[in-house]
């Protein structure tokens, strides 16, 4: 069979469209992901026995379900039993935020364990209250501890959002699925939509890399 | 008035104690050196003062505060009760002039500036001006803990703790750490130290204390109790540190 460039070219605008939807849901979801993952992580890091088991149960709930199931519990299940009813893409975002949020929970809790507790201790005995320790000191060695795994999540997160196409989000995959219907260019389509996801997850780990790069911590 | 107060304190690990009842008072300008077998409850006295470790009974009194009155209480004691440990602990991620210059930073609130001035020169005290940019990862482990010494006293503490400063480093190395530490009791700094330096508790305490068990068990004039103890248990104990 041949190869024919053209049927990129003329399907690029619409699988763009989708790729930039893509981007924003992973983008917002894992952003409002990771100030839940850093909460629930501190939960279980320095919490009680209730506040830890409270985080926990959220972490457990969300990492022994599937992703799939999860979103369509959001989107299907939620206004029936609660009467919440949200679009589509909406949806999307809270799954990708709640599901990314139990990982980097784990990531969270076990680099701020890492630290040595003499660095916690070192900066209490100045006088400092326990907040700020963690703003200065522990925080930011732990978040440099962090990065490699954060960039392991964040890609997962990145492409778990192809199971939308549940739910009917225009998102990358949806979009070369229309296409593909119209068309039928299998080949063609399935290699752009592959490289498209391939340079965004690119750029997202380079992009981690960088910034671990630029924190001058040992 | 006594600057630091032990009230019967007595602190537990769940259902081990490990302080039983201790009765103590520090007066301003005393060198306390404290001695005993590991695991006699040193270090676990020394981090009740400055609150690091909670007390199950008595009332411990640091500075006219009760270390009970949790919250912003035990920040201000931390603040008068500067502590130096055993393994330096000093933040990696900062040089040793962000080191010293981060606790008047973040605690007592002094501008850059100022925090940076006051910085220098107590590095230069310590004999680490030349090394203020470098990360403790680039200093040795003498350097280290004098840094720490400096990041300690930056705070304007009024009564220094040191947990065993010297344990975690080479014999050569040790003798810059005291020397750092004997100019600071010649300067009148009130002092806690747990070490096995036998020499130093010679020349630099006022006062010796032998720990054994989670008591006091001898507590004197360091000159003579190292000449003569009839304390059978601090005379077998001083044969074995003493080389
Ligand atoms: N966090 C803790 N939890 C449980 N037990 C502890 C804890 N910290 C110390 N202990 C116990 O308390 C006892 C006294 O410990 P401490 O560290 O005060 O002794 P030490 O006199 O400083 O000994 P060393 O000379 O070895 O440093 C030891 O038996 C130790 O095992
Ligand atoms: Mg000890």
């Amino acid at each position: 069979m041949q190869f024919d460039w053209s049927v990129i070219l003329e399907a690029l605008p619409q699988l763009l469209k989708g790729a930039q939807l893509t981007l924003t849901i992973a983008v917002i979801g894992l952003g409002i992901g990771f100030l839940i993952g850093c909460v629930a992580g501190l939960m279980r890091a320095y919490g009680n026995s209730i506040i830890s088991l409270v985080a926990f149960a959220y972490i457990e709930l969300i990492r022994g379900t599937p992703i799939i199931v999860q979103v369509m519990f959001i989107y299907f299940a939620l206004p029936l039993v609660a009467d919440i009813r949200i679009d589509p893409v909406t949806a999307a975002i809270t799954s990708i935020t709640i599901n990314s949020g139990a990982y980097t929970a784990e990531i969270v809790r076990g680099a701020l364990l890492s630290i040595h507790p003499g660095l916690r201790e070192a900066g209490l005995s100045l006088g400092l209250p326990a907040w700020k320790v963690l703003t200065y000191v522990t925080g930011p060695l732990a978040f440099r501890r962090m990065i490699p795994a954060l960039g392991n999540q964040f890609i997962i997160s990145l492409k778990d959002t192809s199971v939308f196409i549940v739910i009917g989000v225009g998102e990358l995959t949806r979009q070369g699925q229309e296409v593909m219907a119209t068309n039928f260019r299998a080949v063609e389509i399935w290699s752009a939509v592959a490289i498209l996801y391939f340079i965004m997850t690119t750029v997202l780990a380079s992009v981690l890399r960088g910034i671990e790069k630029r924190m001058r911590i040992l | 008035m006594s600057i630091i107060e032990f009230k019967n304190v007595t602190k537990r690990f769940g259902s081990v104690t490990i302080l039983d009842g201790v009765d103590l008072a520090v007066e301003p300008g005393e060198k306390i050196v404290l001695i005993g077998p590991s695991g006699s409850g040193k270090s676990t006295l020394l981090r009740c003062i400055n609150g690091l470790e909670k007390i199950q009974g008595g009332d411990l009194i640091v500075d006219g505060r009760s270390i009970t009155e949790g919250g912003s209480n035990i920040r201000l004691i931390r603040q008068e009760a500067g502590m130096v440990f055993q393994q330096f602990n000093l933040f990696p991620q900062m040089t040793a002039l962000e080191n010293v210059a981060f606790g008047p930073r973040r605690v007592r609130g002094s501008s850059l500036a100022e925090a940076r001035d006051q910085a220098n020169e107590l590095l230069a005290r310590v004999g680490l001006a030349e090394r203020a940019s470098h990360y403790p990862s680039e200093l040795s482990g003498g350097q280290q803990q004098r840094v720490a010494i400096a990041r300690a006293l930056a705070v304007r503490p009024k009564v220094m703790l040191f947990d065993e400063p010297t344990s975690a480093l080479d014999p050569e190395l040790r003798h810059e750490v005291l020397q750092v530490m004997q100019s600071l009791a010649e300067e009148g700094m009130t002092m806690i130290v747990v070490t096995h330096e036998i020499g130093f508790a010679r020349q630099v305490g006022t006062r010796l204390i032998f720990m054994e068990n989670g008591h006091i068990s001898v507590d004197g004039n360091p000159q003579e109790m190292l000449a003569n103890t009839d304390n059978p248990r601090l005379r077998d104990f001083l044969r074995h540190v003493v080389p």
